[in-house]
């Protein structure tokens, strides 16, 4: 059952990059965004996607089982930290083996830098930054119930097909309510509104 | 122990009085080795150490680079210039408890060892002589600047650790990318190991000088737990670092004979460079390991992945911005 957490809406997203202002300006990783904003469909529609850490429950966070210096620490409630500066030898592991495409490592501080949704605000009762500054609520931070009172008919997938495998997240998608089954991850290539990826 | 015994010529010079210190440390060599061992045998870890190892014992990778490996020892472990990227506040605290605590530990492993004495030079005085496993080093008088720096050895890098240690106390209380996440065991109590070990260490020497000897047996052995203690925690918790840290080199030899030879790999998608080969199909053998069933995914640059991923939702979840 989720609790609080994020709820990502790409239908909502208008690009607008407030998330990744935000984010940077954030008072834990000051000066770096953790958060991407890609256009999936760009040239030809204005789609796009913002990806924060996925908070990855089954598997347990790959980029925790794949660090060497055991670095990434999954506090107890679910949320998997970014690395830590002590440990972290910017071997770049965590960044190839996160399906969702979220960690970045800085080369010159040998350090991987990453989403905790936004743990010093999170844990404090407080939304996180991006959900805070989202204009069209592609981004909302709270419980399903909160969701579904706002935006009745919507679905939420917590599950993400990467060719066989499925993967369980913390953070979750809105889909359609006709939607049935995990959210498809992108890989292998797929098609993107019938014109190759 | 073998090392005490015979540098110690026998225990003839081993000081019985320093028992405690010497037993600390045959204690953290069997935790730094048993914590060692679990940690390289995960398999990320293992894959690194073996690759890392591979690499830096290469004749011809030592042929090709004989400088790479003290290079990187000495900028990366030794000067540990990252940390300047990150902060140049926080690489100078870091350099004065990262000093501070080698020339502490140069001195009183030894010591404590039984491998270096001191013996008066003749019986008139006041010279000492400094031996090494009872070979005798070099003399120096007590009174000389020498003599100074060689009993208040430990005084300095007391001086040094209390010095970053007090720099890194306040950014634990003070900066919010620190204090985010930060527990009591793992980020305070090292941090307040290091200062109970300095400042009782200075107080002795306090004692000594300004109270005639007053309190000097509470504060020894005050001084003695909290550097027993330190060391035994040592392998189990922040300090761990110390011992995983040299993984950084063995992986950065590791990818720069790599991109020596030329062996980048390119996004599948993009044909941006994602990272070396090898380490990529180093990471895609620990995927397959831990059975993660998308290595596949690791010839994609992060970018394209998530582009992807927003292209598959457009195509089948929901249709739509056409």
């Amino acid at each position: 059952m989720l609790g609080r957490t994020l709820f990502i809406d790409p239908g909502r997203c208008i690009g607008c990059q407030a998330c990744v202002s935000a984010c940077r300006e954030c008072d834990s990783h000051r000066g770096t965004s953790m958060i991407h904003v890609d256009y999936p469909d760009a040239g030809h529609s204005t789609a796009a996607l913002p990806t924060v850490c996925m908070h990855c429950e089954d598997p347990v966070a790959p980029c925790a089982e794949v660090c060497p210096a055991e670095a990434i620490l999954v506090t107890a409630d679910g949320v998997v930290q970014t690395a830590d500066p002590t440990r972290c030898i910017g071997c770049g592991n965590c960044v190839g083996a996160c399906p969702f495409g979220v960690p970045q490592v800085d080369p010159a501080q040998k350090l991987q830098l990453k989403c905790n949704l936004c743990y010093d605000r999170t844990s404090a009762g407080l939304a996180p930054m991006c959900a805070t500054v989202c204009p069209s609520g592609a981004l909302f931070y709270g419980t399903l119930e909160q969701l579904t009172t706002e935006r009745p008919g919507v679905s939420v997938v917590t599950e993400f097909a990467f060719g066989e495998v499925v993967v369980s997240t913390g953070v979750a998608m809105v889909a359609p309510a006709s939607h049935r089954g995990p959210v498809p991850g992108g890989l292998p290539l797929v098609e993107v509104n019938g014109r190759p990826a | 122990m073998l090392a005490i015994v015979l540098g110690s010529r026998g225990l003839r010079d081993f000081d019985s009085a320093l028992v405690p210190y010497a037993a600390a440390t045959v204690l953290l060599a069997f935790g730094v080795t048993y914590r060692y061992t679990s940690w390289v045998s995960g398999p990320a870890a293992r894959r690194l150490f073996v690759q890392g190892w591979r690499t830096a014992l290469s004749r011809t990778n030592l042929r090709a680079a004989p400088t790479a490996l003290p290079r990187l020892a000495l900028t990366y472990l030794g000067f540990q210039k990252f940390l300047g990227a990150r902060s140049h506040a926080r690489w100078i605290a870091h350099q004065l408890v990262f000093w501070g605590c080698l020339l502490a530990v140069l001195i009183t492993f030894p010591l404590t060892w039984g491998w270096f004495t001191f013996t008066a030079a003749s019986p008139q005085g006041p010279g000492y002589q400094m031996r090494l496993w009872g070979y005798r080093l070099f003399s120096f008088r007590q009174d000389s600047l020498l003599g100074w720096s060689m009993f208040h050895g430990l005084d300095l890098a007391a001086v040094l650790v209390i010095g970053g240690v007090g720099y890194f106390l306040w950014l634990r209380t003070r900066d919010r990318r620190a204090v985010t996440g930060q527990r009591f065991g793992y980020d305070f109590v090292p941090l307040i190991a290091l200062l109970t070990v300095s400042v009782t260490g200075l107080l002795l020497t306090f004692s000594e000088l300004a109270l005639h000897g007053g309190g000097y047996e509470f504060l020894a052995i005050l001084h003695m737990v909290s550097v027993v203690l330190t060391l035994i925690y040592l392998p189990f918790g922040k300090f761990f670092h110390i011992v995983q840290r040299p993984a950084a080199v063995g992986m950065q030899l590791f990818k720069d004979t790599a991109r020596r030879k030329g062996e980048a790999l390119a996004c599948r998608r993009c044909g941006e460079p994602v990272d070396t080969a090898p380490a990529v199909a180093n990471l895609r053998e620990t995927m397959r390991e831990l059975e993660l069933g998308w290595d596949h995914g690791a010839e994609y640059c992060p970018r394209c992945r998530r582009v992807l991923r927003g292209g598959a939702y457009l195509d089948q979840v929901k249709r739509g911005f056409r």
